[in-house]
């Protein structure tokens, strides 16, 4: 292979400057954010060890944008013990789990439909429009009815998450998919039919693999509206554990330190799920030039 | 310069019945408001071992003959064999190669896996590996066999889509513009490249070009088509001699020969 590869760590380069220049603007705003409970707090006589508006706008206990030393004192707690079912890495496991198993059943589903929707135009004329509508009803909406419904028959728990993330990711998968199988250059076309190929070898040899770009960027899709999905999914059913099950938990006693952490753990995530599919693409691609 | 005896399989056996026997075809389209007549009462017989070219202006019907012979597209009228049979059984039977434009490699699959592509689909008998590898030691790639299409020139993409054509070894190749995207030098080397191989595998070539030049340096016989309606307005015989070389472009009758198909064509345009 003689292909050269633009170097990774240049392109990290003006990501950085980015970074820099939030971090740069975080105190600042997060005074201005603070400023006003905190003279508010001081002039109900409150006791606290600072004498200034903008001195105690750091150390509020319910802070509107937590200082950087809150943060880091939230994220401790929060994290430890590291195996505790009540501490965030055993949590983030649990939606984690659920995204994915959601997003391989999304991934099952997308390709089975992409099947039919492309091999059959009655198939496409009947059910299209239906896929579209159940992709328009609120997520929020139909998470706890899924879940009272999957209840009646015993599926509890993990399960019923994994199938919420299913339902909102396996649109982008069947939509991405059949448009891929729908790819295939019409000359590679003609030349399997100059081969005399069956429809079934046109495709294994053409249409699957001609469609995998159009797979991928639909999963990189997927793989975050099944994260939606599954946090959704815990915040608005019963649920014991997951990153979703912690924000209603802490939203309802106004903990904003926490609330920041957990949302840092599931941005962390997110990418990290992201970046999961970028190198399941690069390995089963590799003849990609990227 | 020395010339040598033309090749045997220049001059067909007597009798011996013709491998493409095209009468009176015709292939109409459909369009908004009328019809497109693309292909006018052709009538063409080709020998085995013969190189043919189909020239002419866009819109003449060169590519829309090669397509039918190939039942890529079926006929509105006439009679077309293909080895003394329809040309959906010809197809069905693996009788051609084709050759497209674009070298239309799959950017999946390795040099080596795109020769081997027809062969596994026809599930050939035998080692198809070293069949390919033989394919693409014919058109000078051998060391290539592991890289991906893209990381080939235009022209070796060509050499690669020729090897693949030839590769489950049809009687009849049949090739449209192959060349019509490179340059002209790439273009003149692959020139002498497919005579070489002509010679050395005996297969009857039809020949889809524009360039006049290229026409008479290959061909045995060049068929000369015009447009609206798309339709044969003669044949020239090609009558220089074997093996031919970039001397054969320097000789006097290169000269006479492409005046000859330069006429016919003008002809067709007035």
């Amino acid at each position: 292979m003689t292909a050269l590869r633009p170097s990774r760590v240049a392109g990290l380069g003006p990501m950085l400057i980015v970074a820099l220049i939030a971090a740069a603007l975080y105190w600042p705003l997060m005074l201005a954010a603070n400023v006003g409970p905190a003279g508010r707090t001081l002039a109900s006589g409150a006791e606290l060890d600072c004498r200034t508006a903008l001195a105690c706008a750091s150390q509020l206990r319910n802070p509107v944008v937590p200082a950087p030393a809150q943060l880091a004192q939230g994220f401790v707690r929060l994290s430890t013990p590291v195996t505790s079912p009540l501490a965030l890495p055993y949590n983030v496991g649990v939606t984690a789990g659920e995204t994915l198993l959601g997003l391989l059943l999304a991934t099952v589903t997308g390709i089975g439909l992409a099947l039919l929707l492309v091999a059959s135009q009655a198939f496409e004329r009947a059910t299209l429009p239906w896929l579209v509508a159940s992709q328009t009803v609120p997520v929020v909406a139909i998470a706890p009815m899924l879940a009272v419904l999957l209840g009646q028959y015993g599926v509890q728990g993990f399960l019923p998450k994994a199938i919420i993330a299913a339902y909102i990711a396996f649109f982008p998968v069947a939509v991405g998919m059949s448009r891929g199988l729908r790819s295939a250059d019409p000359l590679h076309l003609d030349l399997m039919r100059t081969y005399h190929a069956s429809s079934a070898q046109t495709y294994r040899l053409l249409r699957f693999p001609a469609s995998l770009p159009h797979l991928f960027t639909a999963l990189k899709v997927a793989v975050t509206s099944a994260l939606v999905g599954s946090i959704v999914a815990e915040i608005s059913t019963i649920s014991f554990s997951g990153l979703g099950k912690m924000l209603a938990e802490n939203s309802r006693a106004s903990d904003t330190v926490a609330l920041w952490v957990i949302m840092g753990y599931g941005a962390v995530l997110g990418v990290t799920l992201v970046a999961l599919v970028n190198a399941l693409e690069r390995w089963v691609t590799p003849w990609s030039r990227r | 310069m020395t010339y040598t005896n033309p090749s045997p399989q220049v001059s067909p056996t007597l009798g011996e019945p013709p491998i493409v026997s095209i009468r009176d075809l015709q292939k109409v389209f459909p369009v908004p408001g009328g019809e497109t007549v693309a292909l006018k009462d052709a009538n063409l017989s080709i020998q085995r071992g013969e190189f043919i070219s189909l020239i002419g202006p866009s819109g003449c019907g060169k590519t829309t003959l090669l397509r039918l012979m190939a039942d890529l597209e079926q006929p509105t009228g006439g009679e077309l064999l293909i080895a003394g049979r329809p040309a959906d059984e010809a197809r069905r039977e693996r009788q051609y190669g084709y050759v497209f434009q674009a070298p239309a490699l799959m950017e999946w699959r390795t040099v080596l896996k795109n020769v081997l592509l027809p062969l596994e689909v026809m599930n050939v008998p035998g080692d198809r590996v070293a069949r390919a590898r033989e394919m693409l030691k014919l058109v000078g790639l051998e060391k290539f066999e592991r890289n991906y299409p893209w990381q080939l020139s235009g022209g070796m993409q060509q050499r690669v889509s020729i090897a693949r054509a030839l590769a489950f070894d049809p009687p009849l190749l049949f090739m449209d513009e192959p060349f019509g995207a490179l340059d002209e030098i790439t273009r003149e080397h692959l020139n002498l490249e497919l005579l070489r191989l002509w010679r050395e595998t005996g297969k009857t070539v039809i020949f889809v070009t524009h360039s006049i030049p290229e026409a008479v340096f290959l061909s045995t016989r060049v068929v000369v088509m015009t447009a609206r309606p798309g339709r044969i307005e003669g044949v020239v015989d090609i009558d220089l001699p074997h093996p031919r070389s970039d001397d054969t472009r320097e000789d006097p009758r290169f000269f006479t020969l492409a005046t000859e198909i330069r006429e016919l064509l003008k002809k067709g345009h007035a």
